[in-house]
């Protein structure tokens, strides 16, 4: 009788899933159509300069008039994407805007798969360490339909895959990474993580989570607590009360909690041979312009992301500060910003390395912070993810300010960019009050999730 | 004008009527071009005029224009290009400036043909203007462009006036609240004041001036400046009781127009592009029938125009040293924003306060031990910090349906009928929907309190008088509300005059009743009409100004909250 009412509950969720989902899709085809007015392929917060549809068009039209595509200055990602996406962006209509959807939607499904199975991990983890009362109603809370959910009617997912910007397709790169990682499917992970470095450099430091969840598993709770555990059971007698769980402890095996090298190595060989491939195509690509010189050439993509020459203004706090950085000190600058997202690598690691998912989730929120060219496409990614670890973030407090907080800056941002460009009556300092508003809010919401998994 | 030697072409368009009824206006312009410029900038002149039906004061002011036009092609100081905008207005005076802009700004190359003039297919035969080959040299149908525009005069004359002397009214709002900059105003009142001797009005609002009221108040202000100057000779800051009544009613004259949205003259068009333009309206005391009054009025109006127009030409920038946000007490006094911003954030301010305090009083009421004794303990501890969803919930319904009540114009009438009484009905239907969950209210009113905080403080970034006014009806109904079943069971008084404020507020929070209540207490309650707020909401909704966005996007689904939670069972 449980069982069946179970079952049926389950289907019901299932059901309630893939209506929303479906919803979500047509909301999106629908808002395509409607939002010719709002323009937001041209808002600074949505389309950067690297990853504009414009821009992409523009260079696959210098590749068509065989010139290199990064000769206009105004292209600067991969060549793949340009010989992917570029033949979309050829005729006046929504061409481009299926694959963005269907990115989403394939984003949206990863996202769920990784979320069951990182509840069958954390209810594996609890069978093993007797908490067996809490195993009845974690059920009823799915994290990953949530977290699936959350991703696809995230307004600022909507309004980035409506507003012809790259993005989806990089966010669907990161989480099929972390999929593959969490299905111990190292081929797939090694895929997702170097497709992701190459269209934007910053998921390179997704290679620290990546190896500890292939090597740990997914995430579980601290080593100390199956220590704990064990030691309990060899001391004490057995008391009243926990007598039975311990018996059925006693039969169970102990979860290993040993790093399994042998898929590390896969995943740095199989990384190496995609690097290998993708760095070939990329050749071939463009082999005619000057070959892969003239892609590592700096401000085309690698230097162009590292040395920020473009200052048009976006949601991020570089570009005010470089505008009035001397040359003297530009490099050191540079340098600096760059490794403020290095240092926190080490330290993050130690701290969470029994929760390597959420590790990730926390570097995809640093580095959409602090990377050179951010957009609300990189929150979008974060902030679905965030949907997974749902139980975890019981305890944040401040979530409901943390809320207001990301609907008033998400609404002002655009009033300020108008009070500044159009209207006049403003000017930079408006905008980037709202950027660092923005920035900080980032900073207490990665703050809080930390704090509360202390 | 191309006998004077002037550039001409005749700009035509296609103002947008509602009933698509195909309408063409030819304004005519006429540049000079200065010998000495460099042709970079121009100063823009403009006149609409009624080209089927001219009147005397039409007429009027295309004589004055013409003679300063005339008198500047012959001058030597002139630095920057001088436009002259002769705008038919037989479709209204906004259309034909907006339009001329609008073609003015965005060239067409290669000879397409214009936008909307295939939404007319007449031929030209019908609208042929009759040329003489011999004196017209310089006429083209080219569009003739003379570079940036620094600023621009619109000149309006009207019929006589009462009072005592020429007069000038200025009228400077465009659209969604936006001012020129302050300088332009004072060269105007000042070389009106000083130099030709008229008298310069702005808009007030004349009830305000017979009110009692305001009398008391004004009386104990120049009282208080009068003891402060006893006190202490050099507090200067007294103003007669007379002086506070006029101010007083400029400022709420100059506040509601600008937070109406909507420009009051053609020179609102000009703001779009951020070209500093006003009205001129010039009104002469005696009827302009013989030569004798008609030479000394165009003297005086030509005279003041050459004095603005040389003032700006001498200009290395644009406007911008002095104030672009201001409301006007007078036409030589101001409120600049750093003072009328204080008003609003001490406004606004109670209100993040308030719902944090009511959010964090919520969390704290139902916090059980820190350790779970059970699993329900530990599933309702998950769900106690994620509770603001709900709330989060109902308050994006209610938005969701304020943001199709602003679509709704663009649907057939029986959709929008529809979701009007649906917000309408929307708290009595929940009231009963909602028996058998017992939500937290006060976290409902904090989400409320927070989105009418988010939705003002945006408001007052577009449009500071919306915001200001809005404020002034949303904070006191959004502080104050409280479910009524409680305060009903209470019987104390203080709950008593929570209840009486509590409806007083709720009433005037409805759009429609604040509009009919103040539109009484300002006009009398005779002249009130109910198509008046229909015909006003239209007019809002016409000119896209964002008071609509505003009263359909934050105060109706405040509004619409604050009765829900008025209604909250518990």
């Amino acid at each position: 009788m449980e069982e069946r009412k179970e079952t049926t509950a389950t289907t019901k969720k299932k059901q309630c899933f893939w209506t929303w989902a479906l919803a979500s899709v047509i909301f999106r085809l629908v808002l395509i159509h409607f939002s010719r007015n709002l323009n937001l392929a041209s808002r600074p917060e949505i389309s950067t300069p690297l990853t504009s549809l414009r821009r992409l068009a523009e260079g696959y039209w210098l590749k068509q008039s065989s010139v290199s595509p990064y000769a206009g200055s105004m292209y600067h990602g991969s060549p793949l994407l340009l010989s992917i996406l570029g033949p979309l962006t050829v005729r006046r209509g929504e061409g481009q805007h299926n694959h963005l959807i269907c990115s989403d939607f394939m984003t949206a499904m990863l996202i769920r798969a990784t979320g069951q199975i990182l509840q069958m991990t954390y209810n594996q983890s609890l069978k093993s360490l007797g908490i067996v009362r809490l195993l009845e109603r974690s059920e009823i809370l799915s994290s990953g339909d949530i977290a699936g959910l959350v991703y696809l009617w995230n307004p600022l997912t909507i309004v980035t895959c409506v507003g012809s910007s790259t993005s989806p397709i990089e966010n669907l790169f990161i989480v099929l990474s972390l999929y593959g990682a969490c299905r111990r499917l190292v081929p797939l992970a090694a895929l997702g993580w170097v497709i992701a470095t190459h269209l934007s450099l910053y998921p390179a430091v997704l290679v620290v989570p990546l190896i500890l969840m292939l090597g740990y598993g997914p995430d579980s709770p601290p080593r100390k607590l199956f220590l704990q555990k064990t030691s309990i059971k060899v001391g004490k007698d057995p008391s009243i009360g926990i007598h039975d769980q311990q018996k059925e402890m006693a039969s169970q095996p102990m979860l290993p909690i040993i790093f399994s090298w042998p898929l590390v190595i896969h995943f740095i060989l199989w990384a190496s041979l995609w690097s290998f491939y993708v760095l070939l195509l990329c050749g071939i690509s463009v082999n005619q312009y000057g070959g892969l010189g003239e892609m590592f050439k700096s401000s085309n993509t690698y230097g162009f992301i590292l040395t920020v020459p473009d200052l048009s203004p976006n949601i991020g706090v570089l570009w005010y500060f470089f505008a009035e950085v001397f040359d003297f000190f530009r490099n050191f600058f540079l340098m600096v910003f760059h490794l403020n997202i290095l240092f926190m690598i080490l330290p993050l690691a130690i701290f969470l390395n029994h929760r390597p998912c959420f590790l990730a989730f926390v570097y995809i929120a640093i580095s959409s912070l602090l990377k050179s060219y951010p957009s609300v496409g990189d929150s979008a990614l974060y902030l679905g993810l965030l949907g997974l670890f749902v139980k975890e973030l019981a305890d944040i407090q401040f979530s409901f300010f943390l809320f207001c907080g990301y609907v008033g800056t998400s609404l002002l941002s655009p009033v300020m960019h108008n009070l500044w460009i159009w209207r006049g009556t403003g000017n930079a300092n408006f905008y980037f009050a709202t950027a660092m508003v923005y920035a900080c809010l980032q900073d207490n919401f990665g703050g809080g999730e930390c704090e509360c998994n202390a | 004008m191309s006998d004077l030697g002037a550039d001409v072409n005749y700009h035509k368009f296609h103002p947008q009527s509602e009933n698509n009824i195909c309408s063409r206006g030819i304004n005519t312009v006429g540049i000079i071009r200065a010998p000495r410029g460099d042709g970079k900038e121009a100063i823009v002149l403009v006149t609409p005029y009624n080209s089927s039906k001219i009147d005397l004061a039409e007429a009027s002011s295309l004589a004055i224009a013409y003679s300063v036009f005339s008198l500047l092609t012959r001058v030597t100081w002139l630095a920057k290009d001088i436009i002259w905008l002769a705008a038919d207005s037989r479709y209204g005076e906004y259309a034909p400036v907006s339009a001329w802009l609008r073609d003015y700004h965005t060239p067409v190359f290669g000879g397409f043909e214009k936008l909307g003039s295939e939404i007319c297919y007449e031929s030209n035969a019908h609208h042929r203007l009759k040329e003489s080959p011999i004196t017209e040299r310089n006429i083209s149908d080219d569009f003739r462009r003379a570079g940036t525009m620094a600023a621009a005069l619109v000149i309006k004359v009207s019929g006589r006036n009462k009072e005592a002397d020429d007069t000038l009214s200025i009228y400077a709002e465009a659209s969604n609240g936006q001012m020129p900059n302050l300088d332009l105003i004072n060269i105007v009142n000042s070389l009106a004041v000083h130099r030709q001797g008229l008298l310069v009005k702005v808009e007030k609002f004349l009830s305000l001036l017979d009110s009692k009221y305001l009398r008391i108040v004004g009386e104990v202000f120049e009282s208080v400046g009068y003891i402060a100057r006893s006190l202490n000779p050099q507090w200067k800051f007294g103003i007669s009781a007379a002086d506070y009544m006029e101010g007083a009613a400029t400022l709420a004259s100059s506040l509601y127009y600008q937070a109406l949205g909507i420009p009051t003259g053609p020179h609102g068009a000009f703001r779009d592009y951020q070209v500093d333009a006003i009205t001129l309206e010039i009104s002469p005391k005696a009827l302009l029938n013989n030569k004798v009054r008609q030479t000394e009025f165009l003297q005086r109006g030509g005279q003041l125009i050459e004095g603005v127009i040389r003032s700006v030409n001498n200009l290395l920038e644009k406007f911008h040293q002095s104030f672009f946000l201001y409301l006007l007490t007078s036409p030589s006094k101001f409120v600049s924003v750093g003072v009328y911003m204080i008003a609003f954030a001490l406004l606004v301010a109670p209100l993040p306060i308030v719902a944090a305090s009511l959010y964090s009083d919520a969390n704290k009421k139902h916090r059980t031990s820190p350790f779970p004794k059970s699993a329900d303990d530990e599933h309702r501890n998950i769900l106690q910090s994620w509770k603001w969803l709900y709330a989060a919930k109902q308050v994006f319904i209610i938005h969701c349906l304020g943001v199709f009540f602003y679509f709704s114009n663009q649907m057939p009438d029986w959709i929008s009928k529809i979701v009007t009484w649906i917000i309408l009905g929307s708290p009595i239907i929940y009231a009963y929907a909602a028996q058998s969950q017992k939500r937290e209210w006060c976290i409902l009113k904090s989400m409320t309190i927070s989105a009418a905080f988010i939705g003002l403080c945006l408001m007052s970034v577009i449009n500071f008088a919306t915001a200001e006014i809005g404020a002034l009806l949303l904070v006191p109904m959004c502080l104050v509300a409280h479910p009524l079943r409680l305060d009903l069971g209470a019987r104390s008084l203080k709950a008593f005059t929570r209840v009486a404020c509590n409806l007083v507020l709720g009433f005037i929070g409805f759009p429609p009743a604040a509009f009919f209540v103040l539109k009484g207490a300002f006009e009398g309650f005779e002249s009130v009409n109910i198509s008046d707020f229909w015909n006003w909401i239209a007019c809002l909704c016409a000119w896209n100004s964002a008071t609509y966005l505003y009263i359909c996007m934050v105060h109706l689904p405040c509004w619409a909250l604050c009765i829900w939670i008025l209604l909250h069972p518990c």
